[in-house]
């Protein structure tokens, strides 16, 4: 099946998990900044000209808010520790809200150990991003097990929902501008603009639901294996909650034994629901040679970076404190590098998915339309 | 056998009064039965009631019975009907599940449960009855509107059903987009023989298509018969139907074509043409306008000009830089080169309104813009309400109302600010006949008060009667500039009254000119 992307979701995801543990076992900023770079290299060259693809940039930008948001917050909270770059004024919070002193010494180590945390998750949701600009979120749904196909579902068309509303507030703002020729007036401005949104997204949410039950969505009832593997599911989380509880109450046997009866339960709730779901799956897509290189090559590079840090190997964390350039060594480094696999792989071609690309198909639709205004014209009237 | 039964059927949504009020239909197999009718006279709820939306996704309250093909909807919900009758929502954004074309069609297969061998037969043939076989591996969103609805009607075909129901299908798209999804409607009535149930505004097109026509008043469909003599009846017929009431012809003309052949005996003196207005001062000027936006240049040394009295007309295909002149007019974006003088104040209305519209009644929503303003005398507020019929809908929510209406709210509260120009961006998309009256008053009161209009749009019989200029853009540059008449005059998209009887621009022109003759 022609796509919009070489590879199976499924193998995006893998190659996403892949660069997500790198990040996580190679944590020095050299290595994430690396990895960051394979994923927006990954996505320059694989991700089909969409709205999602657009929105990487996007999701990098948001990781990066987060993490300075986080470098501040722990900048204004933790004291003494090392050189101090400057100081502001300090207020101690009250003892009920953990009574620490906000403000005062800002220090150097904590400000630059913080942002090199904060680039940890930058990295992680790089590589998250670059999947969601890559696969088909659809035909994951579709290679998941047949249980989860309805959930799936709903949370693609949820996720489908985030472009349009990033039009929509745009929009919203232009009205805004213009209902007032131009003049910007920012009292009250927020509730203009997220209540056209907000009422825009619920109408089309509505006619969205009314699409899906005409065509059929949910049309089987549940089956007998569906009722027992719901009710096997409630046990499940029953037994698992307890367990947590045994676990906080620490009877350590009950835990365990709940736990074991939890997993069990969940396993054959979803073994059950889905031999039961009566669904046939159009065109599922094959795994190819290209799939399995690139699964084969990216698991090893999580694979090298754990090898390296079994070994002892420094170069894979970096502390603030002496002040050092981070270092790199070339087991690590070439770990990061399998990330590049699907670099290996040709590109889908670029007019698949775009408007406008189609030069050569309008000709060959011209002979349906014209047929059909043929058939309308000879119409006895 | 009927397909479609709809007997003594009676609904109201929660909370309201009746949406129809003893409704008798039937349908007969393998026909094209076109419903039309004024908003808010429950012509798209009958609609509903067939695939049993109404009541199931509606709540309120139902009497009567819909029997589908043997199937009452009291006791199948729409899911369970969905093998016997699709069904296809105005807006062409809100039904595609998958973001794949080609996925989305086996969306309802894979629901029913067809053999993946004879699911993927089907989607094949579904994708070359409607001519979309080339945009299968397309998502939507990256599709035209006329391409998109296409692809939502192969949707709704996929299963197999024996009965189509759309409703308004075409209102939200343009006159390319509407005939290419008419003419494949066409085409499977005629090639499967479908039985279609079709809601639609554009007479003109799909009058001469369908087998029977219904006009649905007050909740209550009429009885149905010949298009010909049922919407030659209603008041807002093609112009060709109005015009042959006119002269008095009998029968009366749907289309432009049976118009043609009557109008060789008809004969009018020359009457004097309303000679062109001489023109104001300069309220908005734009001169050698370069826009780019996205990397593309969208418009490219364009010309324009709106003075006192004017109103207007930008015209050209999707995607030839209309939109983009207004906002560019109304200062909502910048001009890579040219300049723009404005000497008056400007307002711009968008596409779609829902974009603006945020308060709990009409009256509300218009009178905020003055609050934001900061004036205190909401005199106008009225003024406006009347100008665009809003009166009796002064009390209703926004979001409550037709997209004809919402469009006519958002109008009263941009141009309730007093500007000078307004900037109208398609504003008879999905309006019907009361609605666009309303705009046209509106419209002629505020240019004939000293203001100016321009406006850009696809209706070519709104511009006939409306502009007085009128520019013709195309790949970002003027293709025609001029008076509204000359402009149109060596069109090949001239409004049906041209086409018929040249010069003549409107019905009301002949009108004069047949009263001078007496």
């Amino acid at each position: 099946m022609h796509t919009r992307t070489p590879l199976h979701a499924v193998t995006w995801l893998i190659w996403a998990l892949a660069a997500a543990f790198t990040v996580q076992l190679a944590p020095s900023p050299v290595y994430v900044a690396i990895v960051i770079g394979v994923c927006a290299l990954v996505v320059e060259l694989h991700a089909p000209r969409t709205a999602f693809s657009r929105a990487f940039p996007v999701i990098l930008g948001l990781a990066v808010a987060f993490g300075l948001f986080r470098v501040v917050l722990t900048a204004l909270t933790s004291h003494g520790i090392g050189a101090v770059w400057f100081t502001l004024p300090s207020f101690q919070l009250p003892t009920v809200l953990g009574g620490f002193t906000v403000g005062g010494t800002i220090e150097g180590p904590v400000v630059l150990q913080a942002a090199a945390e904060a680039f940890v998750i930058v990295g992680v949701i790089a590589a998250f991003g670059a999947f969601n600009a890559c696969a088909s979120h659809y035909e994951l749904v579709q290679s998941a097990p047949r249980a989860f196909h309805e959930l799936g579902l709903v949370v693609t068309v949820g996720i489908a929902f985030v472009p349009s509303t990033i039009l929509s507030i745009q929009a919203a703002r232009e009205a805004d501008r213009a209902r007032t020729g131009g003049r910007v007036v920012r009292r009250g401005r927020l509730l203009r603009l997220v209540i056209p949104v907000l009422e825009s997204g619920l109408e089309r949410a509505v006619a969205l639901a009314e699409s899906m039950d005409s065509r059929g969505f949910a049309r089987s009832t549940a089956a007998r294996g569906e009722q027992v593997s719901a009710w096997c599911g409630l046990g499940a989380l029953m037994a698992l909650g307890g367990a947590f509880i045994a676990l906080v109450g620490r009877a350590g046997a009950a835990a365990l034994g709940l736990s074991i009866a939890g997993s069990s339960l969940l396993v054959l709730a979803v073994f059950l629901a889905s031999r039961a779901t009566e669904r046939v799956r159009y065109r599922p897509r094959p795994l190819t040679g290209a799939d399995w290189l690139v699964r084969g090559i990216a698991v090893l590079a999580p694979i090298a970076v754990g090898i390296a840090a079994l070994a002892g190997d420094s170069s894979l964390t970096w502390v603030a404190q002496p002040l050092v350039w981070p270092s790199v060594s070339v087991l690590p480094l070439v770990g990061t590098l399998f990330l590049l696999a699907p670099m290996l792989v040709r590109p889908v071609a670029a007019d698949a998915g775009e408007p406008g690309a189609d030069a050569y198909s309008t000709t060959e639709a011209a002979p349906a339309t014209t047929g059909a205004r043929a058939l309308i014209g000879v119409k006895p009237e | 056998m009927s397909a479609i039964e709809i007997r003594k059927l009676r609904f109201a949504y929660p909370d309201s009064e009746p949406a129809i009020d003893g409704a008798d239909l039937e349908v007969e197999a393998g026909e094209i039965l076109l419903v039309t009718g004024g908003s808010g006279s429950g012509k798209s709820t009958l609609l509903r009631a067939v695939n049993g939306l109404v009541p199931h996704s509606t709540g309120g309250a139902f009497g009567g019975d819909v029997v589908v093909f043997g199937r009452s909807t009291r006791t199948h919900r729409p899911r369970e009907l969905a093998d016997v009758v699709g069904f296809v929502h105005q807006d062409p954004e809100a039904q595609f599940v998958v973001d794949q074309v080609e996925a989305d069609l086996a969306f309802t297969l894979e629901n029913l449960g067809t053999p993946p061998a004879a699911m993927r037969r089907r989607v094949e043939e579904v994708l070359d009855a409607l001519g979309i076989a080339h945009l299968r591996y397309r998502a939507p969103a990256s599709l035209s509107g006329g391409e998109r609805q296409r692809c939502a009607i192969a949707g709704a075909l996929a299963a197999g059903p024996q009965a189509l129901v759309l409703d308004e299908p075409t209102s939200q798209l343009d006159p390319q987009g509407a005939e290419d999804v008419l003419a494949a409607i066409g085409r499977l009535n005629t090639d499967l023989g479908t039985t279609v149930l079709i809601a639609e505004h554009r007479l003109e097109r799909a009058g001469p298509l369908a087998d029977r026509a219904v006009i649905v008043e007050h909740g209550k469909p009429g009885v149905p018969g010949l298009p010909g003599p049922v919407l030659s009846a209603y008041p807002g017929a093609p112009s060709v139907t109005r015009l042959g009431r006119v002269l008095g012809w009998d029968p009366l003309p749907l289309t432009v074509r049976d118009a043609r052949r009557l109008a060789v005996t008809v004969e009018l003196p020359l009457a004097d043409l309303p000679e062109p207005a001489s023109r104001g001062d300069v309220l908005v000027r734009g001169t050698n306008v370069r826009v780019d936006l996205g990397g593309r240049r969208v418009l490219d040394g364009v010309d324009v000009e709106g003075r006192r009295g004017d109103v207007v007309a930008l015209l050209g295909r999707n995607g030839s830089g209309k939109t983009t002149l207004l906002r560019a007019l109304a200062g909502l974006i910048g001009t890579d080169r040219g300049t723009i003088e404005r000497a008056g104040s400007v307002a711009y209305v968008p596409q779609h309104p829902g974009s603006m519209l945020f308060a709990p009644t009409v009256r509300r929503e218009v009178t905020e813009t003055l609050r934001l303003l900061g004036r205190r005398d909401h005199g106008d507020v009225d003024r406006w309400l009347e100008a665009l019929g809003l009166e009796s809908l002064a009390e209703r929510h926004p979001r409550s109302l037709s997209g004809g209406e919402r469009q006519r709210v958002a109008i009263a509260a941009v141009a309730v600010g007093g500007a000078d120009v307004l900037l109208l961006d398609e504003p008879t998309r999905g309006m019907d006949w009361p609605s666009r009256a309303a705009l046209e008053q509106a419209v002629r009161a505020h240019a004939n008060g000293g203001g100016a209009v321009v406006l850009a749009t696809h209706d070519v019989e709104l511009v006939a009667r409306l502009a007085t200029h009128a520019v013709v853009l195309g790949d970002g540059d003027v293709v025609a500039d001029g008076d509204a008449r000359t402009v149109l005059a060596g069109s090949l998209f001239a409004p049906q009254v041209l086409r018929v009887l040249p010069p003549y621009l409107t019905v009301e022109e002949v009108a004069a000119a047949v009263g001078a003759r007496q």
